[in-house]
């Protein structure tokens, strides 16, 4: 137990190391940071006024060609341009409303787990009444009832995410917190807070981390379905989701329009995953070797 | 003890299970084996598969104001006049009418119609009917203009107006206008039923069943007064199909037998399949944009000319209905009663916009918010905001859902939006609430153009019984609205009806409310 | 138990407040012409305004709330403002039908994800893992709609074997039931790999297997009983997702569920209708997460004690 933020460090280093050595995680990882990189040097690669919203309805619905690499869709617009653009969007929903659902949902479930009782009585019957709405539908209401735009679908999601983390890490605190090395914890005089969040948070990550990575992807789709119904982000700003529901209507003669959105989410989602499943081996204290 | 509490929560949900594929299939029992006849299979008993996006609301015609209800409404119930493929009025259940005055209209029912259950129709129900009418929030105001109704005996009675009106035939045309049964109404009320639970009327389908959400039911009614009106089929069935592509894919499938408001991206594939066929007609249907007129830069006439110049209309027609329909200049659908060609046509033409807009002195543009209800409007404003944007002018589109945009429209929030209108078979009803005074914002008129004259112009062509009068009237409201600028008119859809290629006897009405007794293989 | 569950039963009672309050304060937020919504275009400003009257509009609200709420004391759900029916009658006639959905959905799941799970965990990182593990992240991956549209054309439109919409009939029932199950299929595959995996490498488990205890027998017995508490959790939770869920398949495929229903209504906004929906979900789910948590305590015997 002496020497603690060394050993801390030395497990950081460690779990680098194993996430290293994990060739499908390092893969997840490569194409997060292209991903990234895309959104970053968007401009660059795309002329956003030029390429991503003006329209040219002579060229409409154009198969892949060297000029467009992927088509263009139902205006004439260069679908690649757009997927490129497109990625800032998703990559901001996916993130923020993951991040906003993950820290108060986290802690809500985190609390009513370790404390049981009266406090767990309260915050999951809160959580009950939320979790009893759909999330997809609680998301809709609430967009509905702001007005589409990005920031509120992000919100919307972000609530509707809140009970799903606080009911999986009340579960995994509840599994855990009887477990020898919090109650050694407490006996060494840790206060109940610092116990929450030294000893049984970073203990049942495995299980959150990979809630996480689903939900990043959760919420990119859940953009999509919003769009889906008319209620995503406003035109012309290119998302993912919104290109793949405006293209729906072609999906039998260009195909495209549907395609390669639709392939960008799928990668996106599983590079999240490859990643979210390489640090869960690594991040376990009881992987060894 | 483990595996007992396993069975039981096992034996919850299977029953819970059981008990909703029970309830599914009692309710859809009866029209399983219908799509058999698809195959073009003449004789026999006739069942047409009809696809329609929406459900009805209501089998009460004094309960609804929308047009999948009227499928069913239209057919079960008859009205005392119709309207027919040339616009014009003719009897249904009234044998004639004669205006005995201004303000009164003496009718002549037509001998011996008889209700579903037998009964004969009578004046007394027709005063029943119209006057419980005037109750109903839906469709209470068709008949405002009516005071009362006189019996005179069985088969006469006379309608007497509390003001002068052009619109009371065409308004008894309207689905709301349906002709009740006294006695099956009144019976079904004392028993604390609705009239909605047993429709029951004089068309010529009696109904046979709804699941809601899934299809409604009409079968052949034998016994129907008119025998050149009487179904040539036996079943009609309504399928709901909410998803465009699923609806098509219906139709090749054979599920269905006739699709109504095909989807526009389809429109080609079924032209091309020779299994299928695909009737065009011209709606009332037109799709504009406007400016909040109460609002600068939009009060300026130049400034709404120079939008009219802007935007490329053609280019809409392709992004928004795939070319399924005609770029438009007009206030109101080449196919309604009321249409006149008589407007200032502004062609596109960036050149002339930017001059405008600099005389206006908006040279160097602007920027405002157009708010948007639906996908195919947003397509719509999308293409207008890359046509602004070569102005130097910034559009930025808000969608959101209906009732959100009825009310924020109402209020006059908005700096400008898209809409739509299908006129009906009375022009009045297309007029006033969208371009009188009195009906700025919530009561229809989103431009909020105010203009007395107009009023003036309005009033006296729904009240004047001379004909040219009322088109001279008309003509001149057409003149100066396009004048004035007070839309842009962006274009018509076709309206698409497609079928399979056997199928015969399809009419389309221009205002959407089709007929569907002649469909026969 | 028995007092734990009627205990729970209870507490049913302040979750359909708080959902009623919740919705009821949400949709108040959202600006919408109710009554124009309902009449159309066409109708005349006095025929909405008389409407907007009628049906209580114009009044504040909390007045709104408070009249909806006695209502709802006395068991009744309200009216639709759209169709003027019975909201209570308008939501059982079409939850049989997304019932049936989810049910099947959850069972096509079920079926398929656990094994796929298990096998992954106990060959992890072998070729069936990462096969089984990419399935699963496609199954995840794929926009529901987008699925279902695909089915469509494949298996209704080329293949003929399947009708595209409707719900007469198991065979209406199979294409809804693959895209609404692949969703949550992901989830559950994922989670009970990943549980197994935290599982197997527990201490007893080694012991287990040290002390000679046949491989099969310990994965089956001692280690899928331990990994399945997080398992029945995503079970539940999806079976909430999936009865919400099922609105876009719904859509997709023109089944007359409750989804499409509530939908409509909170476009329109017809809030007797979207409280009436919601409140039903909301019981319905209440008692799916009651019977989660006793499973709960039933599987493992640590939280067992503490209900009694």
């Amino acid at each position: 137990m002496e020497n603690k933020k060394a050993k801390k460090r030395s497990m950081t280093v460690e779990v680098c190391q194993r996430l290293a050595r994990n060739k499908m995680a390092m893969l997840g990882l490569a194409i997060l940071v292209v991903l990234v990189l895309c959104a970053v040097f968007a401009d660059v690669i795309a002329d956003y006024e030029t390429k991503v919203v003006a329209q040219n309805i002579a060229n409409r619905l154009k198969g892949p060609s060297a000029e467009h690499w992927f088509g263009t869709d139902e205006f004439g617009r260069d679908i690649f341009a757009r997927i490129i653009h497109g990625s800032r969007v998703s990559l901001v929903v996916g993130l923020i409303s993951v991040s906003v659902s993950l820290i108060l949902g986290g802690i809500l479930g985190a609390f009513a787990g370790f404390y049981s009782g009266r406090v767990d009585n309260v915050i999951m019957r809160v959580m009950d009444i939320f979790l009893a709405v759909p999330s997809t539908l609680l998301a809709m209401t609430i967009v509905a009832a702001l007005g589409s735009s990005l920031v509120n679908v992000m919100l919307a999601i972000g609530v509707s995410g809140i009970p799903t983390y606080a009911r999986i890490v009340r579960a995994a605190v509840m599994s855990v917190k009887d477990q020898e090395f919090v109650e050694a914890s407490r006996a060494i005089g840790a206060t109940n807070v610092t116990t929450i969040f030294r000893e049984i948070i970073p203990n049942c990550l495995a299980p959150i981390i990979v809630q996480a990575t689903l939900s990043v992807a959760g919420a990119i789709l859940s953009t999509a379905s919003l769009s889906f119904i008319g209620l995503g982000v406003q035109p012309p700003d290119p998302e993912w989701g919104a290109m793949l529901s405006g293209g729906r209507n072609f999906l039998r003669d260009a195909v495209h329009l549907t395609l390669f959105p639709g392939l960008a989410i799928v990668i996106t989602i599983l590079a999240l995953n490859l990643l979210g499943d390489g640090l869960r081996d690594a991040l376990d204290p009881r992987l060894k070797q | 003890m483990r595996k007992v509490l396993c069975t039981i929560l096992a034996g919850v949900m299977t029953a819970s299970l059981l008990a909703g594929c029970g309830g599914g299939s009692s309710d859809s029992g009866n029209g399983g084996n219908s799509s058999a006849a698809a195959g073009g299979s003449a004789g026999g008993s006739q069942e047409i598969n009809i696809g329609i996006n929406t459900d009805l609301t209501s089998l009460d015609p004094h309960n609804h104001n929308d047009t999948a209800s009227a499928y069913a409404t239209r057919h079960i119930y008859s009205n005392l006049v119709r309207l027919t493929e040339d616009n014009e009025f003719v009897g249904d259940l009234a044998d004639s009418w004669e205006y005995i005055d201004d303000v009164t209209v003496e009718f002549t029912l037509k001998e011996g119609v008889k209700f579903h259950d037998g009964s004969t129709l009578t004046a007394e129900d027709v005063k029943f009917s119209l006057e419980s009418q005037k109750e109903s929030p839906k469709v209470g105001h068709l008949v405002s203009m009516i005071d009362s109704v006189e019996v005179k005996d069985d088969t006469h009675f006379v309608i007497h107006m509390n003001e002068p009106s052009n619109a009371l035939v065409s308004s008894l045309n309207h689905s709301g206008c349906a002709i009740f049964s006294k006695a099956h109404v009144e019976k079904l009320l004392a028993e604390g039923k609705k009239i909605e639970d047993e429709p029951m009327g004089t068309g010529p389908y009696k109904f046979e069943g709804w699941t809601p959400g899934a299809s409604f039911t009409l079968v052949k009614n034998p016994d129907y007064f008119n025998p050149e009106r009487a179904a040539q089929n036996d079943k009609l069935t309504f399928k709901v199909i909410s998803e465009d592509s699923a609806r098509t894919i219906a139709l090749e499938n054979g599920e269905l037998d006739l699709l109504i408001s095909v989807p526009t991206t389809d429109a080609g594939k079924i032209r091309d399949n020779n299994k299928l066929a695909l009737d065009e007609y011209t709606s009332t249907h037109v799709e504009y944009f406007t400016v909040n007129e109460t609002k600068a830069p939009f009060d300026n006439v130049k400034v709404r000319q120079a939008l009219s110049h802007a935007i490329n209309k053609a280019d809409i027609v392709v992004a928004s209905v795939n070319n399924e329909g005609k770029t438009f200049d007009n206030y109101i659908g080449a196919a309604a009663i009321g249409y006149y060609d008589v407007v200032t046509k502004y062609d596109y033409d960036v050149e002339k916009a930017k001059a405008l807009l600099a005389e206006a002195g908006y040279g160097d543009g602007f920027s405002f918010t157009c708010y948007v209800a639906g996908s195919t409007r947003a397509t719509t404003a999308t293409v207008i905001q890359a046509n602004l944007a070569e102005l130097g002018i910034t559009m930025n589109i808000e969608q959101m859902e209906a009732s959100t945009f009825y009310e924020k429209t109402g209020n006059g929030e908005h700096d400008a939006c898209l809409a739509g209108w299908v006129a009906n078979a009375e022009p009045d009803n297309t007029y006033r609430p969208l371009f009188t005074s009195a009906n700025s914002g919530a009561g229809g008129n989103r431009s909020f153009y105010k203009n007395p004259e107009i009023d003036k112009l309005v009033d006296d062509a729904a009240v004047n019984r001379d004909k040219a009068a009322v088109q001279n009237d008309y003509e001149t409201i057409l003149k100066t609205l396009s004048d004035e600028a007070v839309w842009v008119p962006l274009y018509t859809p076709t309206g698409l009806i497609a079928r399979n290629a056997e199928l015969k006897g399809m009419t389309p009405s221009p205002i959407q409310m089709h007929d569907f007794y002649a469909l026969h293989y | 138990m028995h007092k734990y569950v009627i205990k729970r039963l209870i507490m049913l009672i302040p979750v359909v407040i708080g959902v009623s309050f919740l919705v009821f304060f949400i949709m108040s937020l959202a600006p919408g012409d109710t009554a124009r919504t309902i009449l159309g275009e066409d109708a005349p400003i006095e025929a909405i305004e008389a409407l907007n009257e009628e049906l209580g509009l114009n009044d504040p609200v909390l007045i709104r709330y408070g009249r909806y709420m006695v209502g709802l004391a006395h068991g009744d759900l309200g009216t639709s403002y759209k169709s003027g029916r019975s909201v209570f009658t308008e939501v059982m006639s079409r939850f049989p039908d997304t019932l049936k959905l989810a049910f099947w959905g959850m069972v096509f799941a079920v079926v398929l994800s656990i094994p796929i799970g298990i096998i992954s965990a106990t060959k992890q990182y072998s070729l069936i893992d990462s096969v089984s593990m990419v399935f699963a992240l496609l199954g995840v991956a794929t926009p529901n709609f987008w699925l279902g549209l695909m089915l469509i054309i494949g298996f209704s439109l080329h293949l003929r074997w399947f009708p595209s919409g409707g719900s007469e009939g198991w065979k209406a029932l199979v294409l809804p039931v693959i895209t609404l199950g692949t969703g949550c299929m992901a989830n559950i595959t994922r989670t009970t790999r990943s549980s197994m995996l935290e599982v197997i490498r527990q201490d007893y488990i080694r012991t287990a297997k040290a002390k000679g205890v046949g491989y099969r027998s310990v994965i089956y017995k001692h280690a899928l009983k331990n990994a399945l508490i997080p398992v029945v959790t995503v079970i539940g939770l999806q079976f909430g997702s999936l009865l919400g869920g099922a609105v876009l398949t719904e859509a997709v495929f023109s089944w007359p569920g409750v989804g499409t229903y509530l939908v409509n209504s909170i476009k329109a906004k017809d809030t007797p209708a979207v409280l009436g929906c919601v409140i039903i979900f909301s019981i319905c789910f209440s008692i799916v997460n009651l019977c989660v948590d006793i499973l709960y305590a039933y599987i493992d015997p640590r939280i067992k004690s503490k209900y009694k």
